[in-house]
């Protein structure tokens, strides 16, 4: 009697497992897959912070509205913040912290110093908060994927055209920004690895000026007044660009010197025709933004990733393809009306 | 328990009532989805294309209405060339002021030279490259020609997107063969941005050639992230289902832009179906619990007391006579099984009791008939008498009163067995009375009278002759002729023996007397020995009665129903 009084319950818990298992093989047949999405309708919306080196140049505007786009792809909440000036990194920090405060679902961050923002990454990750580093490397190998330039690469764009361009004896500047960020540093070797491979080289001088239009001015009118001879120079980044343009062209040395230069605006644009600037390497900002929140939501919900590396493309535009319709679409943003 | 049959399904009541609840219900809902998926798919679909059409015909003719304004602009230009050069200039400048989606008016000769721009904007100091001068194919309506979207690029660090709207005149105006409208192409765009076709539908511009002219995600295509399906640039107008995803495709009337619809089907379709599956498995996992729920209350009211019910009954049979019944507690037809079985059992151990008496009893009344058959006193008198019969010669008689004695102990005992047929007792009586004859040297006579149908009849043993000795030693003992008769009859289904005499009779009292006392006066044992036994083996109905009249005689008439031998093996 006994083992009867267990055996029957059991059968008819088999026979509810069995319709079960039915129920749910029905369930897949007929396309169910979202499930997840019902149940998770009424969760509260997950919040990615994004923190950028700079709310005020195109290529962090074309960043933000990437990321923005994205988190209106996923559903999610997002925040886009930058210090004012781009040598800041202790206000990134602070930025960082408050995202831990506020209890981020993950942090999609471009470090302005490569070690000095470690910590506070550290203490994200520390926190349960996976990071995502887009545009500028941090000296930390636990963030969970890395969208960016090759930085590397894109300088050494920028120094094989220079070197096409001009097959006479080259006198090199480089104007870079902030001796800490990863990027300037590696666009510079690449630039002046790619230049020297030509074995035309006579000089590199470089000048490290802050990441504005007026220090990256000064930077240029003094390496050029001290340095007559320089005709070839690297401008590293937007600001970059825009100074040593108005400083060549201020100096009317236009026609003599070829400055490459680092990602684009209208101004930079309107040089590629006037002719200050011979060449810009254009990034892809817009798929940095897109991809990096695209990465945390894939983290966050548990996704795998393709790559804890993702490469974003370059563009090398000068006056010859700069209206080319794929280019226009590149370096003239539909929703910038100026 | 070991020759229990084998069993359909071993499965409890509740249990049963869960999984037939369970499967009808899984049934039920399976079938509602499969009709949902098979009727309302097509429903939904139609709907989707029929939503998609609306949201594409109206962007259509918005755009259309766009166009067919700007055309009627750039007619009004014209008309106004021709008709007023003078005032052309200022026309110009008043339709910049007032249209600010004009972003630039241009005019050029017959060899494209630039005859004249105006802007809000500055113009830059030297024009590289002119992005806003387009030639008009000869086969245009009208000679009116509208441009992919570009760039305006001969403005001050000023790079709007824009469409260019060109009319060439076969004869020139004024000084232009051919005025350029450009037109921003945020108007347009931001109009595209704000349809949605379901939940993440959208509508695109691709010209002829399968060009994107704009997209609501055209940031993301421009970067490389997405990509549209190239095939729908063979696919007519019309609507079409591609990998689940509805494509309507319109052209419109003044240009070679199509707007596409694209709707996710899936994403329609199975959001509803998503949420009739999870509604119908919550129905179902409710039902489940409510079965379970519903299956232990019907548990508790009737499987428990019915199997507690029936191990009352299984040890009940185990153990009938030491069997304690507790009544058990359920629904109120369980209540009323349970009240059943309970009397059910006081009533089978109440006549377990009495049958167990009565057998006791018949054990001892069978013992003392057989005890009395062997009464030393009725002995060494016959043996007195054949001692006599021996002395005096009467080699005969004494070997017939020798053998009636020994019949009368074999039938007495036959082999311990209660019940002989009629004809045995029958012949057991003739032998006493033989006996008893010779004893009292033919005081008496008698005479047998028997049916022959009833021989074979089944009677208890050592019944008439009690009865018989009773008729010798207390009715007819006064008497000299006195006269025995022993008859046996049919009636009805009954069998009746009588054993009448002509003696001294009883009264009433006498009568009574006889079936109460179990002690006889003197020897024998007695009416009340025989009666007893009949009426246990028989039944209540059966047994003696007396009629008796003083000085008369008295009747002692048996009765016993009609049993044969195969009767009796049948039980």
């Amino acid at each position: 009697m006994r083992n009867k009084k267990i055996r029957f319950p059991r059968l008819t818990v088999l026979w509810i497992i069995m319709f079960l298992v039915i129920g749910i093989a029905a369930v897949r047949f007929f396309g169910l897959n979202d499930t997840g999405a019902f149940f998770n309708a009424g969760e509260e919306r997950q919040y990615i912070a994004v923190i950028g080196k700079s709310d005020l140049s195109a290529f962090w505007i074309s960043v933000s509205s990437g990321a923005r786009a994205a988190a209106a792809e996923y559903n999610l909440d997002m925040t886009f913040e930058a210090p004012s000036s781009e040598e800041d990194f202790e206000a990134q920090n602070e930025m960082i912290r408050n995202a831990i405060a506020n209890h981020a679902s993950a942090i999609v961050f471009s470090a302005i110093d490569y070690n000095g923002n470690a910590e506070a990454i550290n203490e994200a990750i520390n926190a349960r908060i996976p990071v995502i580093i887009i545009d500028s490397d941090v000296n930390c190998n636990l963030v969970s994927c890395r969208i960016m330039t090759d930085n590397y690469l894109a300088g050494r764009m920028a120094g094989e055209q220079a070197a096409r361009n001009n097959d006479g004896n080259l006198v090199v500047g480089i104007v870079n920004y902030d001796v800490n960020s990863a990027n300037g540093q590696q666009r510079e070797q690449g630039f002046c690895d790619a230049i020297s491979e030509s074995g035309r080289v006579s000089q590199i001088y470089t000048v490290n000026c802050v990441s504005t239009e007026e220090s990256a001015y000064e930077g240029t009118t003094a390496l050029l007044t001290e340095h007559p001879e320089i005709n070839t120079i690297a401008a590293l980044n937007e600001f970059m660009s825009l100074g040593s343009g108005y400083a060549v062209r201020d100096l009317g040395v236009s026609d003599s010197v070829d400055i490459y230069a680092f990602d684009s605006n209208v101004v930079s644009v309107g040089m590629l025709e006037t002719g200050e600037i011979e060449g810009l390497v254009v990034q892809n900002p817009y798929a940095m933004g897109y991809l990096g929140v695209e990465a945390a939501y894939n983290v966050v919900n548990g996704h795998p990733l393709h790559s804890d590396h993702i490469d974003t493309t370059t563009t090398y535009v000068s006056v010859s393809n700069m209206y080319e319709p794929n280019i226009q679409r590149m370096i003239f943003r539909f929703d910038d009306p100026s | 328990m070991k020759t229990r049959r084998l069993r359909i399904a071993d499965v409890s009541l509740s249990d049963a009532m869960t999984m037939v609840v369970v499967t009808i219900v899984f049934v039920a809902v399976m079938l509602a989805l499969i009709i949902f998926n098979a009727f309302f798919r097509d429903s939904i679909i139609d709907n989707a294309i029929t939503n998609a059409g609306q949201s594409v015909d109206q962007v259509a003719v918005t755009i259309n209405n766009y166009t067919d304004d700007m055309i009627e602009v750039m007619d009004r230009l014209y008309v106004n060339s021709i008709e007023n050069p003078d005032s052309q200039e200022e026309l110009f400048e008043d339709l910049i002021e007032i249209r600010s989606d004009i972003v630039m008016i241009a005019t050029y000769d017959a060899h494209d030279n630039n005859t004249g721009i105006w802007s809000n904007s500055d113009t830059k100091e030297m024009i590289f490259t002119n992005l806003s001068l387009y030639s008009v194919p000869a086969d245009a309506v009208d000679g009116i020609n509208i441009s992919a979207p570009h760039v305006v690029s001969v403005l001050d660090n000023e790079y709007p997107w824009v469409v260019t709207i060109t009319k060439s005149a076969e004869e020139t105006f004024s000084n232009a063969a051919k005025i350029a409208i450009d037109v921003q192409f945020s108007r347009i765009a931001d109009y595209i941005d704000e349809v949605g076709i379901g939940q993440h539908g959208y509508c695109f511009i691709m010209d002829a050639d399968g060009n994107i002219i704009y997209h609501p995600q055209q940031q993301l295509i421009y970067a490389g992230l997405k990509t549209e399906n190239s095939e729908i640039l063979n696919l007519p107008d019309g609507s079409h289902i591609s990998d689940g995803v509805i494509y309507t495709i319109k052209t419109l009337d003044n240009s070679n832009w199509k707007i596409i619809g694209v709707t996710f089907l899936d994403e329609t379709v199975n959001s509803r179906v998503n949420t009739m599956i999870i509604v119908s498995v919550l129905i179902f996992l409710l039902v489940v619990l409510m079965s379970f729920l519903s299956g232990r209350l019907f548990s508790r009211l009737f499987t428990k007391p019915v199997k507690k019910l029936s191990s009352a009954m299984r040890a009940f049979e185990d153990n009938a006579a030491g069997f304690v019944y507790e009544p058990v507690l359920g629904a109120i037809e369980v209540n009323s099984l349970s009240d059943s079985f309970e009397h059910l059992v006081k009533r089978i151990q109440q006549l377990m009791e009495e049958v167990k008496n009565e057998e006791t009893t018949l054990r001892k009344t069978e013992l003392k008939a057989l005890q009395a058959q062997i009464n030393p006193h009725f002995l060494y008198n016959t043996l007195d008498s054949i001692s006599w019969m021996c002395e005096e010669g009467k080699n005969e008689e004494a070997v017939t009163m020798v053998n009636s004695l020994a019949k009368l102990f074999r039938i007495s005992i036959s082999r311990g067995q209660e019940i002989i047929p009629i004809d045995k007792e029958v012949q057991h009586a003739e032998c006493y009375l033989q006996i008893q004859k010779y004893r009292y040297t033919n005081q008496f006579d008698y005479e047998l009278d028997i049916q022959e149908s009833c021989k074979d009849y089944l009677c208890n043993k050592i019944t008439l002759q009690p009865i018989i000795e009773n008729a010798l030693y207390h009715g007819l003992n006064m008497i000299d002729e006195g006269h025995i008769i022993i008859r046996i009859f049919e009636d009805g289904d009954d069998v009746i023996m009588e054993v009448e005499d002509n003696g001294v009779g009883m009264t009433q009292e006498q009568i009574d007397n006889l079936f109460v006392s179990d002690i006889t006066d003197k020897r024998g044992i007695g009416v009340k020995n025989v009666n007893d036994r009949i009426k246990i083996y028989f039944g209540e109905r059966y047994g003696i009665t007396i009629k008796s009249e003083l000085d008369v005689g008295t009747v002692v008439s048996i009765r016993i129903p009609k049993i044969t031998e195969d009767m009796r093996l049948e039980k």
